[in-house]
């Protein structure tokens, strides 16, 4: 029987700030090239699209401008409670910056304004106005098979909760200015400052999405292997130019 | 009196320096005007004044191909022009030419500008004319850039009696909707080249309401014919159309008009964006009484020197460089190099210095549509200080992984070795990088030219 994956990217059309889009193409290609049937919907602004959270297997959410971010926002909160039961029935989900801090309580913006945010996690932001940019490179607490996922950081938001997180952070800021570890992650939810894109350079974390979506459909164990050769340049490139 | 003193003194130091600089064979394009500054700060005040009429070219993209255009054919016309041609565009760049050239008097001062030195630029000069070509986020920091630059340029605009020539098709120019100004719009009509799906390479939303923005098609990047299904905003209506584009013997082929007449003209600048920076030359023209022959009859003998795509001819290689700072400006020069159906091989030079960006995600912003044909690419060259993230963005375009020649660089000067070895290998090839590479490959490439000649 021929897998199917049914892939649901929000708003990928106007939060699409740093390449978050190669995010979703990983997680598509991957899956062809393991005759996985994708099927792909952007639920975005703009048009009514009744979505079918309990037909969705995994979600996509990037990050926006400030102006962007705002533009989605109403219709985000919208989705609140479809989204929690989503997440408590194992849904895959994965959330990049300025949509990673809306999972939190709220967060004050940089004129000291608070922004409406899911509520769904404990979780408070607030925006300096120095950002945290640069190379960012972390100890992952997932089992992943590779322990260094790879990225990059450009941030206002500094995030403050004490939920498990996706790494400690060996190069680079996470989740805040003084922060030792970056990232949420709940059951299958992550949020992250990591973008680059995240999946790309890192197909152990792609893979391991993936994976955790087919879990919840199939009796599979693990993935078929794929000719990763590329990725691992890239991604050991960053690890050996920080860490050797 | 004082002022015309200091005026004299800056200039004749900033020209001796200039000249000094010139006998030792560097070129210097900017330190004129730097030194000029340091003396008087205000001057650029007195020279702009030697200019009867003054446009300004600003934008993202496309701001040097425009001014060199517009500067060839207002020199068709006898007219007496001064240009920043060489692509310095900030305050310094247009206060050099002044000093370089030292006319004490112009027709036309004709510059592009730095979107982020408009203010400084608007203070010192009254533009008759401001030409701005779009708004696209550069690579650099790019967190909600777009709007800030737009702010810049819309606060940098001061007097009233300056004529804005506005590209009709991109959304940004609603930005400017309140300003009093006079506007003029130019709009480039579908052509085969645009695309009826509405993805994006840059997500735009509605500049009047926040709401998202449809597109009936896109010509590129967030240009196109849009509207906005909540406040029912669309492309003006515009004064200068292009229509009937073709593309023949790498020459497009299209009609322009106005109210007034037509024209059928031939440009041999590739890229569906060259055709909007005619139109704002064009536009320019028009507005100040330019016949369309002499307009066509310029464009069509215009050559030129410091493009994006820029051609050097080795003996044994057609060499075409191309210099990328942003996802939509590589966009636009890799569907060139896919529609390209001659053999040749590619070569993209990424590098992660600051002026290039340290970030590189956004090559995946990069609009690459699905199901190219690569046959004709015999092998394509990844280089530079992250040589592979190409290789990986290449790899999920589902690019045949057996042609990805990965060179990874130490530095940015470490390209000579896969240059010479692209240059060995095919007759045609196109050299494409970032902002610290395109200056090293020029070089390697020059330096091959000559040696051949000896
Ligand atoms: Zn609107």
């Amino acid at each position: 029987m021929k897998m199917e994956l049914n892939i649901v990217d929000f708003y990928s059309d106007v939060l699409n700030i740093y390449g978050d889009i190669g995010n979703l193409l990983c997680l598509k290609k991957r899956c062809q090239w393991r005759d996985i049937t994708i099927n792909q919907k952007c639920f975005s602004i703009g048009e009514d699209i009744d979505l079918d959270y309990e037909d969705t297997d995994l979600i996509l959410i990037g990050g926006g401008s400030d102006r962007n971010q705002e533009a989605i926002a109403n219709n985000f909160l919208n989705q609140r409670k479809y989204i929690d039961s989503y997440l408590d029935n194992d849904g895959v989900l994965l959330a990049v910056c300025g949509s990673y801090q809306m999972f939190g309580n709220n967060f004050k913006n940089i004129d000291g304004m608070d922004i409406n945010c899911l509520e769904i996690f404990d979780m408070e932001t607030i925006i300096s106005k120095d950002r945290l940019i640069g190379d960012i490179i972390l100890n992952s607490n997932i089992e992943l098979g590779n322990d260094k996922i790879v990225g990059f950081e450009n941030h206002g938001g500094n995030s403050y909760h004490d939920y498990n997180t996706l790494g400690i952070v060996d190069i680079g800021f996470g989740n805040n200015k003084d922060a030792v570890d970056e990232g949420l992650v709940f059951k299958n939810f992550i949020g992250t400052y990591l973008h680059g894109p995240l999946l790309p350079k890192n197909p152990h974390l792609a893979d391991y999405l993936i994976l955790s979506a087919l879990k919840n459909k199939y009796e599979i164990s693990s993935l078929s292997p794929l000719d990763d050769s590329i990725e691992s340049k890239a991604h050991d490139f960053m690890v050996n130019k920080y860490l050797s | 009196m004082k002022n015309d003193i200091l005026f004299k003194l800056s200039f004749l130091i900033s020209r001796l320096i200039y000249l000094i600089v010139r006998k030792m064979g560097k070129k210097g394009t900017a330190l004129p005007g730097k030194i000029a500054m340091k003396i008087k700060p205000d001057i650029l005040n007195d020279l702009s004044s030697r200019c009867d009429n003054i446009a300004i070219v600003s934008g993202t993209n496309g701001k040097t191909t425009t001014n060199n255009l517009s500067n060839h054919i207002f020199k068709g016309k006898d007219f007496k022009v001064l240009s920043n041609l060489n692509g310095s565009n900030m305050i310094q760049g247009v206060i050099s030419p002044f000093i370089i050239d030292k006319k004490k008097h112009y027709d036309w001062g004709i510059f592009e500008v730095d979107e982020g030195s408009m203010p400084v630029i608007n203070k010192y000069m009254v533009p008759d004319y401001i030409i701005l070509t779009n708004f696209f986020r550069d690579q650099l920091d790019r967190y909600g850039e777009v709007e800030k630059v737009i702010k810049t340029v819309y606060d940098s605009i001061k007097h009233e009696s300056t004529t804005l020539i506005l590209n009709g098709d991109s959304p940004t120019s609603l930005y400017f909707d309140d300003l009093k100004n006079s506007k003029i719009y130019y709009s480039l009509e579908k052509t085969k080249f645009s695309r009826d799906d509405e993805t994006s390479a840059e997500s735009v939303t509605c500049p009047k309401c926040n709401n998202k923005l449809n597109y009936e098609y896109i010509t590129y990047g967030n240009i196109g014919k849009y509207y906005c299904l909540k406040c029912g905003v669309k492309n003006p209506k515009p004064h200068y159309v292009i229509s009937k584009t073709e593309l023949k013997d790498n020459l497009y082929d299209f009609t322009v008009c106005d109210k007034y007449g037509s024209s059928k003209i031939k440009l041999g600048l590739l890229g569906i964006y060259n055709l909007y920076n005619v139109l704002g030359a064009i536009s320019l023209a028009r507005e100040n009484n330019f016949s369309y022959d002499l307009i066509k009859k310029q464009i069509e003998n215009f050559e030129f020197k410091e493009g994006r795509m820029e051609i050097i001819n080795t003996s044994s290689s057609k060499v075409i460089l191309g210099l990328t700072k942003n996802p939509i400006g590589l966009s636009e020069i890799l569907s060139i190099i896919w529609a390209d159906n001659s053999k040749k091989s590619v070569m993209f030079v990424l590098n992660d210095y600051a002026p290039d960006g340290r970030d590189i995600s956004w090559i995946w912003d990069v609009f690459i549509k699905e199901n190219n044909d690569f046959s004709n690419i015999d092998k394509f060259f990844c280089v530079g200080t992250r040589a592979e993230e190409i290789a990986l963005r290449l790899k999920y375009i589902d690019f045949p992984e057996e042609k990805l020649v990965i060179y990874h660089s130490k530095d940015r000067y470490d390209i000579e070795e896969p240059i010479l070895t692209i240059i060995s290998q095919n007759n045609k090839n196109y050299i494409l990088g970032t902002f610290t590479a395109m200056p090293e490959a020029k070089k390697i490439i020059m330096k091959i030219k000559k040696e051949e000649s000896l």
